[in-house]
């Protein structure tokens, strides 16, 4: 049997179950209202008014991308057991792989659409203030380095679903987000302290976790219009996928080793 | 001589609470054959371990001890799985996907073209008559409604052996008489349906041969022909309760030896 179908037949599924839920749509409008509040913002400054509106648009998208990418990521695989209609999915032939890729890729593909909905309206409103304004093709760069981080997010949110409660789920997906920003900082904060054994644990969690904070950075540089190496992308790329695939593989094992009782 | 469709071994299973990791053994020592086109029930009281032995059969759980095998591979084996159907007690589904979608859903991951996926939907829907039903949001079903298309998902993929964990229950005389008349069909279609019920009367009606489980332990295998004809008892009911009362009474009588 084709082993494809049933990874496409589950994400179908939970694409059209998340966009089919009204709580998404209300932080869409957030987003839209929040965009919008950049025209205010950069009324007040002087001849930056675009800029500003551009900063705070892609920092909405992140922003609401990430909120909607945790709050459905964590309850991914959890909803599923708790509410057992994971009885009628584990019970047809489909291994657990392709249960997680299937959800994932589902909320994945939901968030796609939501960044690229956020995208455009934020082009619209920018093109509409002021139509001779050239959009910089960094910004799609930067618009692409956001969704790159979410599918990240999206990812740890679904390996903690696997056997953590929503809300468990929620802080342990937070805490990993906050070590990927800030890791440097921990670490250096580490060394100050006077115990060896802090300075290791902050250590290792600095090269465990993902280096987040070097992809803002290239983002605030895509910004200010300075484009980084090809290369540098490609391995920022290959970086993320690589935790990622790191993720869903310790998800699936979780799932495999699961009883549904 | 054909090797039996669904088989147990000695199968056991034990569950440990949270906290204190007391164990309770919830099916035990169960040993059973269910042969090709027969259909068979599993009766026993409230947590007599029906659904666990339902699920260890299923692979949703693993046994403890022993062994369970459907259509000669082990349970929960993905060859048996694409061959099997499956209706869970008190169903759950997507509940913002339609009825209609649903079904396809559950096509698609058998793998089954479009055109082939619409037809199947199509015709099941309308053997448990929610054809009307197809594009209202399951969220706005009926408890009985969801039992029939929990019925329909669970022949999607015209299975050789269909497991139903109490699928008459939630619906209306009506709805009883339908499920009756739909697995009585399956039978006729040589299918092997196992399944579980409290529902007496339908069991008399539909089941070839029944089992009795109490406790964990199978304590009778019966065929129904021979328990209503064989004039020792009233009906199923009669013999289930006697045979529940006597197992209840030989285990007390064993704790109280030990």
């Amino acid at each position: 049997m084709n082993r494809v179908l049933p990874v496409i037949a589950i994400a179908r599924n939970t694409f059209r179950e998340t966009v089919r839920d009204r709580v998404l749509y209300a932080f869409v409008v957030f987003a839209f209202l929040l965009t919008l509040a950049g025209i205010l913002l950069g009324s007040i400054s002087v001849g930056q008014d675009l800029r500003i509106l551009e900063d705070l648009g892609l920092f909405t998208i992140s922003l609401i991308g990430g909120i909607i990418g945790i709050f459905v990521g964590t309850s991914l695989v959890y909803k599923e057991v708790e509410r057992r209609t994971i009885y009628l999915i584990v019970t047809k032939p489909i291994s657990r792989w392709q249960f997680v890729l299937g959800k994932y890729i589902g909320l994945a593909s939901c968030l796609l659409v939501v960044s690229a909905a956020m995208g455009a309206f934020l082009f619209a409103v920018v093109f509409l203030l002021n139509p001779d304004h050239v959009i910089s093709p960094l910004m799609f760069e930067s618009l692409a380095l956001i969704y790159l981080e979410l599918l990240f997010v999206v990812a740890v949110a679904t390996f903690f679903s696997t056997f953590a409660t929503p809300v468990m789920s929620v802080v342990f997906t937070l805490s990993v987000w906050f070590i990927g920003h800030f890791g440097q900082s921990l670490r250096e904060l580490g060394r100050l302290s006077h115990s060896p054994s802090v300075a290791k644990f902050f250590d290792g969690l600095y090269w465990l976790m993902p280096d987040l904070a070097r992809m803002a950075q290239i983002r605030g540089d895509l910004m200010y219009g300075r484009q980084p190496p090809p290369e540098l992308l490609v391995f920022l790329c290959c970086y993320v996928l690589a935790y990622i695939l790191l993720l869903l593989s310790m998800a699936t094992v979780v799932t495999e080793r699961r009883e549904f009782a | 001589m054909t090797s039996p469709v669904i088989e147990t071994k000695d199968l056991t299973k034990d569950h440990f609470s949270h906290i204190l990791r007391r164990r309770f053994r919830a099916v035990d020592g169960l040993t059973l054959t269910v042969e090709r086109n027969e259909t068979y029930g599993l009766l026993g009281l409230n947590g007599a371990g029906k659904t666990t032995t339902l699920k260890l059969l299923l692979g949703l759980l693993r046994p403890t001890s022993g062994s369970a095998s459907v259509l000669g591979y082990p349970a929960g084996d993905q060859r048996a799985l694409g061959r099997l159907g499956f209706l869970p007690e008190n169903p759950y589904f997507y509940s913002y996907l339609t009825g209609g979608e649903f079904l396809d859903f559950s096509a698609e991951v058998f793998g089954l073209s479009a055109p082939e996926r619409k037809e199947r939907a199509q015709g099941l829907l309308k053997m448990v008559s929610m054809t009307e039903a197809a594009n209202v949001q399951l969220w706005k079903y009926s408890k009985g409604m969801l039992q029939r298309l929990g019925i329909a998902q669970a022949l999607i993929n015209d299975p050789e052996v269909i497991f139903l964990d109490e699928p008459m229950s939630g619906l209306d005389p009506i709805g009883r008489r339908d499920v009756r008349l739909i697995m009585l069909k399956l039978k006729e279609q040589g299918k092997t349906v196992f399944f579980n019920s409290h529902l007496l009367p339908d069991v008399n009606e539909v089941c070839d041969r029944v089992g009795v489980l109490h406790r964990g332990k199978l304590v009778a295998d019966e065929r129904v022909a021979t328990i209503s004809g064989g004039g020792s008892y009233r009906d199923l009911e009669e013999y289930f309760l006697e045979t529940v009362s006597r197992a209840e009474a030989e285990r007390q009588a064993a704790a109280v030896s030990k």
